[in-house]
């Protein structure tokens, strides 16, 4: 009984952060790093100041790392056009060079950070696959010279 | 010299005998965890390895026609190297878990489930196809990329849906209370070791 009420509260603050905090986040992949960085990289909890307020920390924690298995799923399961086009409007909303945003992607490979902790090893390695190419895709349009591609080539124009 | 051999003789049966009750009492120890390993590969093919969501997405021809269209040999290679990575990943992991489950099929089902012959000779042929398709996939994807064997892979998802069905049948007097005992017993053993 406690562990369903307990669960009726996880639902109710993962719903108040869904429509408060991630309503406005709406790419997956911006959601993906916005719920990463709310965990505690030496505990694996997650903490939300706004939510703390309302509900009990353990519940808090639960309902994020919930949302973040949602926006990790809804990565995955993306297609490389789709991630691909996520990646060059996360990088435009960065306001990062997108040069510098590739080598650093692609050296640091903070994508690797992201994922929940319970996710399985071959759904990680599948996005992080993706990430690669993605990343590869992106390196291909910056070394591009600036013509005319189709919009669903990947060799589009970065930032166009 | 004869009632020397007979003495011997009689020395190595009861060594023998000794032997082989002290493997029996490891096997029956033995037996928990190949419960449990198999418990844990039933849900793992189910949750992780067999849903639609999942083969589909690695196989996804969209994906092989976006970096096509790019006409970047060197962009289809490496999609392409990637791809095969993970599908041979795939097929390994589903191949892991139904040797498991076999080991189950082996040994402890036929203490406790409530098995046909007809049903364990099916399934016993099943998980030799299985495996056997697995291993050919392999050989597939390894050589002749990840697009190489669609019908085989739609073979591996249907074959192995099957199999897990009927050990799910066959695990059905094994409830979550007692796969969580054994799980704590082996953590138990595994500290005190």
């Amino acid at each position: 009984m406690n562990n369903v009420l307990k669960r009726t509260d996880v639902l109710q603050a993962a719903d108040d952060l869904r429509r408060r905090t991630l309503a406005s986040i709406a790419r997956p992949l911006d959601r993906l790093i916005y719920l990463a960085s709310t965990r505690d990289y030496n505990t694996g909890f997650y903490y939300h100041d706004g939510l703390a307020s309302r509900f009990a920390q353990e519940v808090v924690c639960e309902a994020l790392a919930d949302c973040h298995r949602e926006a990790f799923q809804e990565l995955v399961g993306a297609s490389l056009e789709n991630l691909v086009a996520q990646m060059e409007a996360y990088i435009a909303s960065t306001q990062t060079s997108p040069h510098d945003f590739v080598v650093a992607w692609k050296k640091l490979e903070p994508y690797r950070v992201a994922v929940p902790v319970d996710s399985d090893t071959l759904t990680s390695d599948f996005l992080f696959s993706n990430f690669r190419i993605a990343l590869a895709i992106l390196q291909a349009r910056l070394n591009t010279p600036r013509t005319a591609a189709p919009a669903s080539s990947p060799h589009r124009l970065l930032a166009q | 010299m004869i009632q020397l051999v007979l003495y011997l003789v009689l020395g190595a049966a009861f060594l023998a005998s000794l032997y082989a009750f002290a493997r029996r009492s490891a096997s029956a120890e033995g037996g928990a965890q190949i419960i449990l390993r198999a418990r844990q590969a039933l849900s793992a093919l189910q949750a992780d390895l067999l849903p639609p969501q999942v083969f589909e997405r690695i196989f996804a021809n969209g994906d092989y026609r976006y970096i096509i269209s790019a006409g970047d040999p060197a962009l289809t290679a490496m999609f392409l190297s990637e791809r095969r990575k993970i599908a041979l990943s795939w097929v390994e992991q589903i191949r892991r878990q139904i040797v498991s489950l076999r080991e189950f099929h082996l040994g402890s089902a036929r203490l406790h489930s409530q098995l046909s012959p007809r049903v364990e000779a099916r399934l016993a042929f099943e998980f030799f196809t299985l495996l056997c398709v697995c291993r050919f996939l392999q050989l597939a994807l390894y050589l002749r990329g990840p697009y190489a064997a669609p019908r085989m892979v739609g073979r591996v998802v249907a074959v192995a849906s099957r199999v897990c069905a009927t050990s799910e049948e066959a695990m059905g007097f094994l409830s979550a209370v007692k796969v969580d005992r054994l799980a704590g017993k082996s953590a138990h053993k595994m500290t005190a070791l």
